[in-house]
């Protein structure tokens, strides 16, 4: 099992009164599976994504993520955890404009412990993987909403994370970049092994995952 | 992973143009400012230092006045420094010197006229341990008639000739003697209160007929030598002092011998009889206070900025974090960026610095270059600059890495309270600087337009003075006698109103003036304490400066141009208490040993400059042959006139004295020498008053550039709703209104307490109206609003649904 929520609740308070954002959640996730949140806007999705993510905490519940307790670690710990095993996307990418494809790669390996020559060679490998090398020296300023994702996946992958987390990863590309985002995915579920969770509006990119988990008012239904 | 940090920190700057030019001008101009001031402070700090020169103190007077001492003459008696030696172990040695303001050297054909030399015992190079080139530093100045000169005028004189054991012809007070160059020393640092051209040995004075004999014995009449002591390590000055005082080595209960350390000279000693107008550690402590205003300034500016900015940087900072950043290493790439910005600035402010230093120089006087400049000198005014760049950019880094990942990159980052109240905090300290300094600026400036335009008591346009130094081997008497034919020859010149000679005149040393105590006057007056100056001059010397009567008139004239006649100034009776000047006019008073006939009292002119006081002054009646004053007209006052007449006395003084250098001095531009340090002064402080009100503008303008940028759809929002293009400038502006009001309100006590203490330097002293504040503050209330007024016209006026579509 990769990791495992029990009786998750997270709230604002807000007025004096007590609004839930996550409702009692329980959700187990194997290795390997490729899991698509759906909910109306304001349901939860994202910040059920960002508990797992362990970029928010949640105020009450347990969270199990491989061996370790996450709601028992200190925040360094946590971090470090995710740094090593979690790799996020977003839907409005969120690449630095002041970097090149190129750069942009190497930015996440700049803070994980691999050597120069180490970090080009995984830099190398993704830009081929991704038959983006042609664009390595681009500003993603000068690419399509499409290949600026396909470099944030690319980014999301570099350390070779077991987890990816894709925040409606194709909310701002057409239809066609879509697809070629949502292949994108099922081939790393399949064919390298990647978990992915996503959070999507869409019934068409849910169904590329294996499963479906619904959320309304910070309730799993 | 360094080479990233750069990267981005380069891509960065470039990309935010504006940003990147604010920041780094302001860094860049507040860096400079703060070298430039520093540099001249260091210089101005680094008068009289060579090895030893800890030791070395100089002695002086003090006078009693009324119940207390008070410093007086920078002058000692030719007994002082060996009675001293003799009675405290503590003082190794002393040298005297005794100063000759101008002379004349002949060699062969060449005459040369020199300023500053002295006369000075043989143990000058034990204490002032300046570098002797040529020659023996225990033996150049034993014998009598012995002579060492720096190297410049060793050139002048000899040129590349060996001038050791050569004869020279010295001519002083008109009078020649022949010495022997018995070395060449090095030039006396420009950064010397003393500046000694050549030193004759003080045996000289021996057999040198100038002198007279009761000149050569040790005595306690005449307080005509600087004198300085080398005191042991280990002594304390302070016990030394309270020895001297209580030794009472002149055994007179008005004066006793005093004691300073020679660093202290330059910037604290400010005596009658200085050899030259020393600095002033009040204008070092302003001119070091404005320095750290501006650097202050603009490292506000910085941390403003880059704050203000960091806002923007939200989202990088968020995906950094989700890739795993730690907070150290943020912070981190936030100094490697401050720190390339700040190399920029510092490179543009050195850059600017030296490309500076050439006008900087004429400007101040000084002789600043990069030899002289003193590396490990300079090395805590790096350290200062370093410490705040890092301090600068801590801030906006800390600011930056604590943001919440999450927040960051769903763009819901925004100004905190806390963030908000600092930046008003530095806006109101920035402001308050400002205003403090524009007070600053217009105090000084009131100031010395208030010292030029005092009635100075005298009219000193259109007067030439043409010194007499001359050349001549003629005896005195025909000397003399050349001189007063000049002095008719140049009266027939047509542009000549008036000619007459004098001993001295307004602007002149305090050298050329005695100083003595005891007077009788007429009902009984008889006092031995105040100090009185006295020189002589001509019957028509009153008319050619415009110095008015009280009551009486001016000498009789006579054939021998010489008489018992005096004429006192105002101060003189005041200071002996005598209420009607008519009651002393043709009385007799009795000084010196002699009765004067007062024939006049003149109202008070000042004599030394308007930042001295008037002294009591009894001017007598006699001949001099050095100065003769001309009184131009006005055919003579334009630029071509001028070097006309010039020409043509010069033309006059060549038939007289061929073989003289022909010297003058226009007398107003000398008075207002007196305080040339002074205007220097408040120019400085304006022009950097001036950068630094640019910097706090260029804070104010990148301010107000990113709050306009910010509150777009809040300006959009409010137009739609019916909102004016004023009331959103209003809107948009009360806050800096606001802000310049608190700062103001903290800037005038504090700008008339600081102002009111640098006034007390000055016995005339303008006053501190309210229109100076409220000038101060209406000016910095403009400039803020003219800064931020074209940016928030521009977003006051937007179309609103520019800015609301693409929400």
């Amino acid at each position: 099992m990769l990791l495992q929520l029990n009786n998750i609740f997270k709230w604002v308070n807000s007025g004096g009164q007590r609004i839930f954002l996550l409702k009692d959640i329980n959700l187990e996730v194997e290795e390997g599976e490729f899991i698509s949140v759906m909910g109306p806007s304001g349901s939860g999705k994202s910040t059920l994504l960002n508990v797992i993510g362990m970029l928010d905490g949640f105020d009450e519940g347990e969270y199990h993520f491989l061996d370790e307790s996450v709601h028992n670690l200190k925040e360094k710990h946590r971090s470090n955890l995710y740094k090593e095993y979690i790799g996020f996307v977003f839907q409005s990418y969120h690449l630095l404009d002041e970097l090149t494809v190129k750069e942009n790669l190497e930015m996440p390996l700049l803070y994980k412990k691999y050597k120069g020559a180490e970090r080009k060679a995984m830099v190398a490998d993704m830009l081929d993987r991704f038959n983006i090398v042609g664009k390595k020296d681009l500003f993603p300023t000068q690419l399509s909403g499409g290949q600026q994702q396909l470099v944030g996946v690319a980014r999301a992958l570099i350390a070779n994370p077991k987890l990816i987390l894709a925040d409606e990863p194709t909310g701002n590309l057409n239809s066609q970049q879509s697809e070629e985002i949502m292949a994108l995915f099922k081939k790393l579920n399949e064919e390298d092994g990647v978990t992915i969770i996503q959070v999507t509006h869409s019934e068409k990119n849910a169904a590329y995952g294996s499963r479906i988990v619904n959320l309304l008012d910070g309730r799993k239904v | 992973m360094n080479q990233l940090y750069f990267k981005i920190a380069v891509r960065y700057l470039l990309k935010n143009k504006l940003y990147s030019f604010l920041n780094i001008t302001g860094l860049a101009v507040g860096i400079a400012s703060f070298v430039l001031i520093m540099v001249y402070v260091n210089y101005e700090k680094s008068y009289d230092r060579f090895e030893g020169s800890d030791q070395v103190h100089r002695i002086y007077m003090d006078y009693l006045k009324g119940e207390s001492f008070e410093p007086g003459d920078a002058m000692t008696y030719n007994a002082s420094g060996p009675t001293l030696k003799n009675q405290f172990p503590e003082v190794l040695d002393y040298v005297r010197f005794y100063y000759f303001e101008k002379v004349t050297f002949a060699l062969g054909d060449k005459i040369i006229e020199q300023p500053t030399g002295s006369m000075a015992d043989d143990s000058y190079f034990n204490i002032f341990n300046y570098e002797l080139i040529n020659g023996n530093k225990s033996s150049a100045l034993k014998e009598p008639n012995s002579i060492v000169l720096t190297e410049s005028l060793k050139d002048k004189l000899f040129g590349s000739e060996d001038p050791i054991n050569k004869p020279l012809e010295m001519i002083w007070d008109g009078d020649p003697v022949t010495l022997r160059v018995t070395g060449v020393m090095q030039d006396v640092p420009k950064n010397s209160h003393f500046r000694n051209n050549f030193l004759v040995s003080y045996s000289t004075e021996n057999t040198w007929d100038v002198f007279p004999e009761r000149h050569k014995k040790l005595n306690w009449n005449m307080n005509n030598f600087y004198t300085y002591l080398k005191v042991d390590k280990s002594a304390n000055i302070a016990s030394l002092r309270q020895k001297m005082m209580d030794a009472d080595i002149e055994e007179d209960e008005e004066e006793r011998h005093n004691i300073e350390a020679l660093h202290d000279i330059h910037l604290l000693s400010d005596k009658p009889y200085e050899v030259t107008e020393n600095g002033s550690a009040t204008r070092i402590k302003f001119l070091t206070a404005i320095a750290f205003i501006i650097l202050v300034l603009s490292w506000l500016n910085y941390i403003n900025l880059s704050t203000t900015k960091a806002m923007e940087r939200a989202k990088e900072i968020g995906v950094r974090k989700v890739s795993g950043a730690q907070r150290g290493q943020l912070i981190f790439q936030s100094l490697i960026e401050t720190i390339v910005l700040n190399v920029l600035a510092v490179l543009i402010a050195f850059g600017l610095a030296l490309l500076l230093l050439p006008i900087y120089n004429a400007f101040t006087g000084a002789e600043i270059n990069l030899n002289i400049i003193d590396f490990m000198q300079l090395m805590p005014m790096i350290g200062i600059v370093l410490l705040g760049m890092v301090l600068a950019g801590l801030y906006p880094a800390i600011v930056l890495s604590n943001y919440s990942p999450t927040k960051a990159l769903k763009g819901k980052i925004r100004a905190s309270a806390n963030g908000l109240n600092l930046r008003k905090g530095l806006i109101i300290t920035q402001f308050l600087a400002t205003i403090i300094l524009v007070i600053g600026t217009i105090v000084v400036t009131k100031q010395i337009k208030h010292l030029q335009e005092q009635p100075a008591g005298v009219n000193l346009n259109q007067i030439v003075s043409i010194q007499g130094s001359v050349v001549s081997s003629k005896k005195d008497s025909l000397l003399h006698n050349d001189f007063l034919v000049l002095e008719q020859e140049l009266a027939k010149l047509p542009f000549v109103e008036k000619v007459t000679n004098t001993k001295t005149f307004p602007g002149a040393s305090f050298d050329n003036l005695s100083t003595s105590i005891g007077m009788s006057l007429p009902g009984g007056i008889e006092d031995d304490k105040v100090f009185y100056y006295s020189y002589y001059t001509q019957h028509d010397y009153f008319e050619l400066l415009n110095i008015e009567f009280v009551v009486g008139k001016t000498f009789v004239d006579s054939p021998l141009n010489t008489s018992d006649n005096v004429v006192v100034n105002e101060t003189f009776l005041k200071a002996f208490g005598v209420n009607d000047p008519s009651s002393v006019v043709n009385k007799k008073i009795k000084f010196w040993g002699h009765e004067w006939l007062v024939t006049g009292v003149i109202k008070d002119y000042h004599h030394f400059g308007l930042k001295k006081p008037i002294l009591p002054m009894v001017i007598r009646h006699g001949e001099s042959n050095d100065n003769i004053l001309l009184k131009l007209d006005a055919k003579a006052s334009s630029t071509a006139g001028f070097a006309s007449a010039i020409k043509q006395i010069e033309k006059t003084w060549k038939r007289m004295f061929p073989s003289s250098t022909f010297d003058y001095t226009f007398l107003d531009s000398k008075f207002e020498a007196q305080y040339a340090q002074d205007k220097q002064f408040g120019t400085a402080f304006s022009v950097f008053t001036g950068l630094a009100v640019f910097i706090a503008c260029l804070g104010l303008f990148g301010l107000t550039s990113y709050t306009c940028a910010q509150r777009r759809k809040e300006i959009g929002i409010r137009k739609v709703n019916g909102a004016s293009v004023f009331k959103i400038l209003a809107l948009l502006n009360i806050d800096f209104v606001k802000w310049v009001g608190i700062a103001f309100v903290i800037a005038v006590p504090t700008g008339w307490y600081f102002m009111n203490n640098w006034l007390q330097n000055f016995p005339i002293k303008t006053t501190i109206n309210w229109w100076v504040f409220f000038l101060a503050g209406i000016t910095t209330l403009l400039v803020a609003l003219l800064t931020v007024s074209w940016q928030s016209f521009t977003a006051a006026n937007g179309n609103p649904v520019e800015v609301l579509r693409d929400e």
